[in-house]
């Protein structure tokens, strides 16, 4: 990668500004760049380069340090919220944000877990890579039961430009004809193992309407022509992803949309540049550029653009926006409405329900898939069949009991070391994924005297969940434990966790679109309905937050803005 | 590190030889026909995590780390491979109890050894090292099952110590190589495949 693109000062006046470089500032760093924009991304870690700086990727588990587990007086001091994570560990950590240098505020009784990148790549370099379309089931979700505000789109608003992005990312999973999740243009599934295929046939012979499927990810099981072309290859099926994939087979902006930015020579970007805000000139009512701290130097810098991304992640987008006060905005830019912050969601994780399936002995695996299986939503589809409103996906999968099971069970020695050399009983678990209401008391602030140490006001946050939230994370652990145990399972235990908001990691809304400028930030277009040439298209644009892991939905809404950004740009009317 | 105006963003440029190497084995194993840009920029200048400027505290005085030490084989002992002695799987509790415990499970580690030492004088007169197998085993079944005396706090000991050795030694190269079936690089997902034409449990999950 050519070291000229990374600028700090500069004279120069860009076409577009990307803040962020995550899934979606990436995605738009590479649209605008494709279009013949010239484009800076601008983002507030460090450089990460592919393959050179996954430092964690290959490292055998002895040669680490503590064996893939992390000092506590660093985790204790540093990563104390981002260790909640699950893909959080000592060769993933230099990932993730640090918590005592990024602080942020909560009630005390109403915990909020932030999991957040911090470097260039952003979350793309630590997601799940679950994509799935949602469908007018979700998109009419608002309308149909009143709660927050109607989607300004549909579903055939979107409906190419999924395809779009999916041909770019490469997504493989299987053709299944549901209407709640449509297809895709699929590299092959992941193989299901023999425990899965038995209980998918069983559950779906029980259950009509329900489907057990095999996950849909953002890997290259199958690189087609074009992502060879790109250099990506194939996925080897170490599932070690958020350590930094030197393959290319998961999606991220270092594998996948950067490649494509810089191709065109279009692209620059600044790194360890914090934005602090977005520059308005009320005269004009447009966005002119980006004030930004630098993190290393505390110097202050400007840069100027005719159109402005805002992709610095759900929250990330939300404070700028806040912290962006003029004559005209004096509660943030863009927010004649009052909406901005309000109506923050994440999905329902905590519960799910686990049970050991009897025989399968002389069955295995080889390999560490990516992805696991998937149950779509089943209820409230076609009629109203549960006291909640909304619904949720399953997750889940099989495997065989490894080593780390048995250090809990009884016995040791010689038939102990020989029982985990004979590997252990088969498991399955599903786990829900819940869709939470937009509510007006769910929020993000600025808090009034915090700041970070680069004068950034800490943001504060409320967010907790409704009687319908609970009502639904009962039903996801009562139908998994009432599934698994139909389908013969043994020991079906269910769970509902302490699980605070946020842990998900799919943290969406505060700069919701709508049709309506009064009660909405964003237009059908992501475009901010106040100003212009300022375009919000990562996770903060959300209406409501559906059950699907939402980046794949991101992607496409961010290129399909992209599109229309720059016809206006090229009509003159932004 | 800065990433200033000389756009210096890569961290290191150390030229590390044996990344290098599996590097290019790595993509000869995958047939990739990688290009010697691609290989170059793969194996140059990729830092290995290996912290040498850490003081190899430990956390256990002698007489413990010998009792850690007798009562890691007991619970993995030598079978047609070596067991926790040889994977050195004291040594790593003693080194992961400095750093990785709280203050709280070191002190619990510590009373968990104590109460071993001293069940074991009571019970048969004798330092734990220096009893039959018989009676080392009978001690902690029963403080596994928290019968004969001991309590649920003691079993619950007893788990954390067999969880401790369970991870150091299968995320040891003895356990995960020569005990398991190590295959960093899979090259794909097989959904069934016979356990028998693998013969043991995969090393990583």
């Amino acid at each position: 990668m050519s070291k000229s693109i990374y600028i700090t000062d500069t004279k120069e006046t860009f076409d577009a500004i990307v803040v962020g470089s995550g899934v979606t500032g990436g995605w738009a760093a590479k649209e605008l760049c494709e279009k013949g924009l010239k484009t800076l991304m601008v983002e507030r870690g460090r450089p990460v380069e592919h393959r050179t700086d996954y430092v964690g990727e290959g490292v055998k588990p002895w040669d680490m340090p503590f064996r893939g587990k992390i000092e506590k007086a660093v985790v204790d001091e540093q990563y104390y919220i981002q260790k909640q994570n699950y893909a959080f560990n000592d060769a993933t950590k230099h990932f993730y944000a640090n918590d005592r240098d990024f602080p942020y505020s909560t009630p005390k009784e109403k915990p909020f877990s932030w999991i957040r990148g911090n470097q260039l790549g952003g979350k793309s370099l630590l997601w799940h890579r679950q994509s799935y379309r949602w469908s007018d089931l979700d998109f009419s979700a608002n309308a149909q039961d009143g709660h927050g505000v109607d989607w300004p789109i549909r579903y055939k608003d979107i409906e190419s430009w999924y395809d779009y992005v999916e041909h770019h990312v490469g997504i493989s999973g299987s053709v299944e004809n549901i209407a709640v999740l449509p297809d895709s243009k699929f590299l092959p599934p992941f193989e299901f193992n023999a425990v899965e295929k038995y209980l998918k046939s069983k559950i779906e012979k029980k259950y009509s309407d329900r489907k057990l499927i095999m996950g849909r990810c953002a890997h290259l099981s199958e690189p087609a022509k074009h992502h060879i072309e790109q250099g990506r290859y194939k996925c080897m099926a170490r599932n070690e992803c958020q350590k930094g994939c030197s393959f290319g087979a998961y999606f991220s902006t270092q594998s996948s949309t950067l490649p494509a930015a810089l191709k065109t020579n279009n692209l620059s970007i600044a790194t360890n540049s914090i934005v602090h805000s977005v520059i308005y000139d009320k005269n004009t009512n447009r966005a002119t550029g980006v004030r930004v701290i630098d993190s290393e130097t505390l110097e202050v810098r400007e840069y100027f653009a005719k159109v402005i991304f805002l992709c610095a992640s759900t929250l990330g987008t939300t404070q700028v926006m806040l912290n962006s006060v003029s004559e005209t905005f004096p509660n943030g830019i863009a927010n004649s409405s009052g909406a901005l912050g309000h109506y923050l969601m994440d999905h329902l994780y905590g519960a799910g329900a686990s049970g050991t399936m009897p025989g399968f002995e002389d069955e295995y695996y080889s390999g560490r898939r990516p992805t696991g299986v998937y149950m779509p939503r089943f209820k409230n589809v076609d009629k109203k069949d549960a006291d909640y409103l909304r619904g949720y996906s399953f997750a889940g999968g099989a495997s065989r009991e490894s080593w780390g099971s048995f250090a809990y069970k009884d016995g040791f020695g010689a038939d102990f070391k020989n029982a985990i050399k004979n590997a252990g009983a088969w498991k399955f678990s599903l786990r829900g994924s819940g869709e939470m209401l937009p509510r007006y008391e769910n929020q993000v602030s600025l808090h009034p005297t915090k700041k970070d140490k680069w004068g950034m006001p800490q943001l504060h946050i409320v967010c907790d969940y409704s009687e319908n939230d609970i009502k639904m994370l009962h039903d996801i652990a009562d139908t998994a434990a009432e599934m698994l145990e139909s389908a013969g399972m043994k020991d079906v235990s269910k769970y509902i966790e302490e699980w605070p908001p946020g842990l998900s990691i799919h943290e969406m809304g505060t700069a919701r679109m709508g049709k309506d400028p009064k009660t909405s930030v964003l237009n059908g277009h992501n475009q901010c309905h106040d100003v212009p040439n300022l375009f919000v298209t990562d996770g903060a644009c959300m209406s409501s937050s559906a059950w699907q892991n939402p980046s794949l939905t991101f992607m496409a809404l961010t290129a399909r803005a992209c599109d229309y950004a720059v016809e206006q740009l090229k009509l003159g009317n932004i | 590190m800065n990433s200033h105006n000389t756009g210096s963003l890569i961290t290191s440029t150390v030229n590390n030889p044996e990344r290098r190497t599996a590097i290019k084995q790595l993509a000869a194993f995958c047939g990739l026909a990688l290009s010697a840009n691609s290989l170059s920029l793969m194996a140059d200048s990729f830092l290995m995590p290996l912290d040498k400027s850490r003081s190899k505290n430990s956390f256990l005085n002698k007489s413990q780390l010998a009792l850690v030490r007798e009562l890691g084989e007991i619970i993995i002992p030598t079978t047609e491979t070596p067991g926790a002695i040889a994977a050195g799987v004291h040594d790593f509790i003693s080194h992961q109890a400095a750093y990785c415990f709280s203050a709280d499970e070191q002190q619990m580690l510590q009373a968990g050894l104590e109460k071993i030492a001293s069940s074991a004088n009571k019970l048969y007169g004798k330092d734990f090292l220096l009893c039959e197998s018989a009676q080392q085993i009978e001690l902690l079944t029963h403080m596994e099952q928290s019968k004969a005396g001991f309590t649920e706090d003691d079993r619950q000991f007893f788990k954390q110590l067999k969880a401790l050795v369970v991870f150091g030694y299968y995320t040891s190269e003895i356990g995960a190589t020569q005990e398991l079936a190590y295959f960093p690089i899979p090259g794909g997902y097989k959904g069934s495949v016979k356990f028998a034409t693998i013969g043991k449990a995969w090393a990583l999950n």
